[in-house]
């Protein structure tokens, strides 16, 4: 695990505490999580207990813990979007996709995540799938969506 | 005293510097708090030692304000008395309310917070979340349904202990103090060391009971139940009961045990007397042959032995090759007790009552285990005799005594010395002396530091040779010690006594709960005074015990001592 993130440690020669954050980001924009292998390398290399840096992680939403899927699906929490239906949005997610906040389905084809405001609240409801933004979404849009990435799942095979 | 503070009209006098809970609890002035810890800096995480100070628009927390010149205080208006309730009302509004089955009942802070407050229902609701207690580790046992989030236990790991294997995850109303990836303790960096559980206010962290086990054994018919009982418990009964007769307090629970249907009491003291013989030995053996790999580290705590184990492999041939007391005395009645009373040693059901709980991590470590036979079966902590022999009907202020039984009964004063800071490492030195052949002409002297906290070093001329011999207690202490010791390139250090708890046993986590650091020390007091009335002085006076290492069928090199005795420390670091 060592040698894999070596690219990384290289640019936080001090091993200070400090470097703790901006490494885990570091990390997380190229494997796109945190792993526990990850976190206890890190460790190691910071000479900090796993466990704190899992604390640490825990606290800020924007750590992963595992893999996102092919289709991550992000939902707005704002007071905009939570006031418009996202409570709807996402039971109606968690049922589909099979996945509460913060998980992946087995098949690592979908995730869910609840985020702080995306900023476009006279849109509301907001809901991004991957990089592409979905505005004033609607319970029969939402359900079409998840359909239209089915089949686009289905006719690959 | 530097100047005068004017608290609930009364003028008080303080130090400039100090806190206001300092100042107000010196004075005799009770504020309530849950969070704060002597020798600990403070949070105010908990709000509830709010006072009013004049000239203020909000609430101060006077854990984490200093007094001030021309500082009015107000500590029981009724806007703190409100605050403080509603506090406590939150605290409650999603804590379980069984009480009747927990096991801090009757000595809970937040029960007893509550009753002073005169709560009588439940005002607010809160959610009521799902979470799972953790009884995966061998010693401390974890429900976060009770945790009110103070952030002792996460300090003590962490600032004391160095482990952090204890912490906050998550934020907001999904904290939680739990270990790495929420995965348990069994596979987390803890050391067992029980002193989460000493300062949790609740039933959040709890020792891994063993009680049920004792009594099942006590009812079988089969089974032949012998007691190895901890001369620091003594010392803990003594204090708890404040027992004028303190030279009794081992003979009084042996009588009591017995009534609880035990077959046998040994003197766990007796095993410390082998400890520390067979310490000494290896020390001499050490200074002997070779020369540069000091110091020898004490490896009597099964806390520090998984410290050392997890973090520094590189330091595993320095702790001295002899197994706890505890191990010791467990494996002499499986073996060659068994064999000189023609028993079968399954039918043995050994407990030992120790002020930790680390040894029930440590009597369950594979070496410890012999083709399915455990050098010890079960281990009870003070808390938990308590609670056996009130299971019983005893009580141990009304008892008669009772002496332990042949032929582990005698112990000298050394066996004292390992409830405390500095007490072995005492008793190793005056071992080396003697071995050294200056016993005879001169007085041994050793004189430590009186104080109980930081770095203790003494210098001894033995042999012609100066050595030095120190003692640290948690793993912070011990960690900083060893740091310096390496750093410096010291090489004039050749023994240190290393104790996982602060204090030492005395401060143990198996000891009963007591808020702060003061049990501690009047167990020590015990511990000095009981060691003062002991008939024999040194280990080696204890005959019995020296004749096990030279003619027993224990003596080191011989067959059965390999299989038993012999410690094992495993390089931990890729687990």
């Amino acid at each position: 695990m060592e040698e894999d993130l070596g690219h990384f440690f290289e640019k936080f020669p001090n091993r200070k505490r400090e470097d703790l954050i901006p490494l885990l980001q570091a990390i997380q924009d190229e494997e796109g999580y945190l792993s526990e292998k990850i976190i206890s390398a890190v460790g190691r290399y910071l000479d900090i207990s796993t466990n704190k840096i899992y604390g640490v992680a825990t606290f800020y939403d924007n750590f992963r813990f595992t893999a996102s899927g092919k289709y991550h699906f992000r939902v707005c929490h704002g007071s905009a979007c939570h006031v418009t239906g996202t409570g709807m949005l996402v039971r109606e997610l968690e049922k589909q996709l099979k996945v509460k906040d913060g998980e992946t389905d087995k098949e690592g084809l979908f995730s869910l995540e609840l985020v702080s405001c995306i900023g476009a609240c006279g849109l509301a409801p907001v809901i991004a799938v991957n990089d592409q933004y979905y505005t004033n979404v609607t319970l029969d849009s939402l359900k079409n969506l998840i359909e239209s990435f089915r089949e686009i799942e289905n006719s690959a095979i | 005293m530097d100047f005068q503070i004017e608290v609930n009209s009364n003028q008080l006098d303080v130090r400039e510097g100090e806190s206001l809970l300092t100042a107000l609890t010196r004075n005799g002035i009770k504020v309530p708090t849950l969070c704060h810890m002597n020798r600990f800096s403070p949070t105010g995480a908990c709000r509830l030692c709010v006072v009013e100070v004049e000239g203020r628009k909000d609430l101060v927390t006077s854990c984490s304000s200093k007094v001030e010149k021309g500082m009015k205080v107000r500590t029981n208006s009724q806007r703190v008395l409100r605050a403080r309730k509603s506090l406590v009302e939150l605290l409650l509004s999603n804590h379980p309310d069984d009480c009747l089955y927990c096991v801090r009942n009757g000595h809970c802070e937040l029960q007893s917070l509550a009753e002073d407050m005169n709560i009588k229902e439940r005002k607010y609701y809160g959610e009521q979340k799902t979470l799972y207690p953790d009884y995966s580790s061998p010693s401390v046992a974890r429900d976060p349904a009770k945790c009110v989030l103070c952030s002792r236990c996460v300090r003590m790991c962490e600032e004391v202990q160095l482990v952090t294997a204890l912490d906050f995850i998550s934020r907001g109303n999904k904290t939680t103090v739990n270990s790495a990836f929420n995965k348990g303790l069994n596979v987390s960096t803890c050391i067992h060391c029980g002193q989460c559980i000493q300062v949790c206010p609740t039933a959040a962290l709890i020792d891994i009971s063993h009680l049920e086990k004792v009594q099942t054994a006590l009812g079988n018919k089969d089974k032949m139940v012998v007691f190895h009982l901890s001369p620091s418990v003594g010392a803990s009964v003594a204090a708890e009961l404040k027992m004028k007769s303190r030279h009794l307090a081992m003979e009084r629970i042996a009588y009591a045990l017995k009534r609880c249907g035990a077959s046998r009491i040994f003197n766990l003291g007796f095993a410390s007397d082998v400890n520390v013989l067979e310490e000494a030995r290896i020390l001499k053996e050490r200074l002997e042959t070779t020369s540069g790999d000091f110091p020898v580290i004490s490896s009597c705590c099964p806390a520090w032995v998984r410290y050392t184990e997890d973090h520094h492999p590189e330091m595993l041939n320095r702790l001295s090759q002899v197994k706890s007391p505890q191990q010791i005395m467990g494996a002499m009645v499986k073996t060659i007790y068994a064999e000189q009373h023609e028993l079968d040693n399954e039918n043995i059901f050994s407990v030992s009552v120790m002020p930790c709980v680390g040894n029930k991590y440590e009597s369950s470590r594979e070496e410890n285990t012999h083709k399915g036979i455990s050098e010890v079966d079960a281990v009870l902590t003070v808390r938990e005799l308590f609670q056996l022999l009130r299971s019983f009907g005893l009580d141990l202020a009304q008892m008669n005594e009772e002496k332990m039984d042949e032929p582990y009964n005698e112990a000298s004063s050394v066996a004292w010395k390992h409830g405390y800071s500095g007490g072995k490492a005492e008793a190793v030195a005056e071992q080396l002396f003697y071995m050294m052949g200056h016993g005879k002409k001169e007085r041994f002297k050793f004189n430590p530091p009186k104080n109980m906290t930081g770095r203790r070093e003494i210098k001894l001329t033995v042999g012609g040779k100066q050595l030095g011999f120190a003692w640290v207690s948690s793993i912070a202490e011990a960690e900083n010690y060893l740091k310096h010791l390496k750093q410096e390139g010291r090489d004039d250090i050749h023994y240190v006594e290393v104790m996982a708890c602060l204090d030492g046993c005395v401060g143990g986590g198996g000891q009963p709960i007591s808020r702060g650091f003061e049990m501690a020390r009047t167990r020590k007091k015990m511990c000095l005074e009981m060691e003062k009335s002991a008939e024999k002085k040194y280990a080696r006076e204890n005959l019995k015990a020296g004749k096990l290492f030279r003619d027993e069928k224990l003596s080191p090199g011989n067959e059965l001592a390999e299989e038993w005795l012999k410690p094992v420390f495993v390089d931990r670091t890729s687990e």
